[in-house]
């Protein structure tokens, strides 16, 4: 009877096991519009802060969760169908590639958006390559 | 605010001296590719900048290590915790030069090439030799390479528990899409 026991408390526990094996291995990405900012920032004051101290601002931001509010000055496509958003600056701003579920959903949301005018998105921050990467990123407003 | 200046100045001092000598690409695609028996292990980050000098062929790219997508959540996690150590080295960088460069090739046809630097991931700098392809394509000029690592080249500890099923040699895709620099 014991050894019974011992058997079925053997299996469940290596079904327990396997199940939360497979389901970490199977863990689904992070879905954006779901989780909580860490930060809510200026454009132009994250630019900042990463102008003067890289290191620093790549410790505090790095695999954050950042909303941010700047100007938008450039909205293009990659060449795999990504839309890449840029705030402030062409060259040395922020770049942010749209998470590809959320923009296929909400394409309507992206073609109104105007270079020119302000843009809140929300995106996990992956630091500083010239200009601030942030990816993958949804547009709040 | 100082770093962004010096950029300026250098980029202005380049333009003033040599035009348009300078093409930049800031969203070049890079990729790992690994083919196991269990699956296919890809990574791709679309979120590479890379240089090329007109006047020298001296050719630069860095990419940062936590851009690096895969279809599961825990192949990223793991490269970028286990294997990659990306907050320990966030970035990868690749510095070298095209051989045999002339300005010509920047204006023919896509054509082949060879290109030769250092390669540095986790910290570990290697030099490697890369056959690669450059020139127009559709009027752009575009630039694409593949080759073979393997980690522990780069000092990159995989356990042995699962070392059979990560490929012995990591495929390496680049394709930048360049564009003149400093108009």
């Amino acid at each position: 009877m014991r050894i019974k026991y011992a058997i079925i408390l053997a299996l469940v526990a290596i079904a327990i096991g396997a199940s939360v094996g497979l389901k970490m291995f199977f863990k689904p990405h992070a879905d954006i519009s779901k989780l909580k900012s860490e930060f809510k920032l200026d454009a132009s004051n994250l630019i900042t802060e990463f102008g003067q101290d890289e290191n620093t601002a790549t410790t505090k931001y790095s695999e954050k969760i950042l909303e941010i509010s700047g100007k938008l000055v450039a909205k293009n496509k990659l060449p795999n169908g990504t839309d890449l958003l840029v705030l402030e600056d062409e060259m040395q701003g922020i770049s942010c590639q749209l998470d590809s579920s959320w923009a296929s959903a909400n394409q309507s949301v992206i073609q109104s958006l105007e270079t020119g005018n302000p843009v809140t998105v929300k995106g996990v921050c992956k630091g500083y390559l010239m200009e601030i990467k942030v990816s993958p990123a949804i547009v709040l407003k | 605010m100082l770093k962004k200046l010096f950029i300026l100045v250098l980029l202005v001092a380049s333009v003033a001296a040599f035009g348009q000598s300078k093409f930049i690409a800031k969203n070049a695609y890079i990729s790992f590719f690994s083919s196991t028996p269990m699956e296919d292990i890809l990574g791709e980050s679309n979120e590479s900048v890379t240089i090329l000098n007109a006047e020298t062929g001296e050719i630069a790219f860095q990419a940062l290590m936590t851009t690096f997508h895969f279809k599961r959540a825990l192949m990223e996690e793991h490269f970028n915790e286990n294997y990659m150590e990306s907050t320990k080295f966030p970035k990868a960088k690749f510095n070298g030069k095209i051989e045999g460069f002339n300005k010509a090739m920047l204006t023919a046809n896509v054509s082949d090439i060879k290109v030769t630097g250092i390669l540095s991931v986790h910290g570990v700098d290697k030099s490697i030799t890369a056959p690669a392809k450059l020139g127009l394509e559709s009027g752009k000029l575009v630039a694409t390479a593949k080759f073979k690592v393997t980690p522990e080249e780069f000092g990159i500890a995989i356990p042995s528990l699962v070392r059979d099923k990560i490929g012995k040699e990591m495929e390496i895709t680049v394709k930048a899409n360049y564009l003149p620099f400093g108009n």
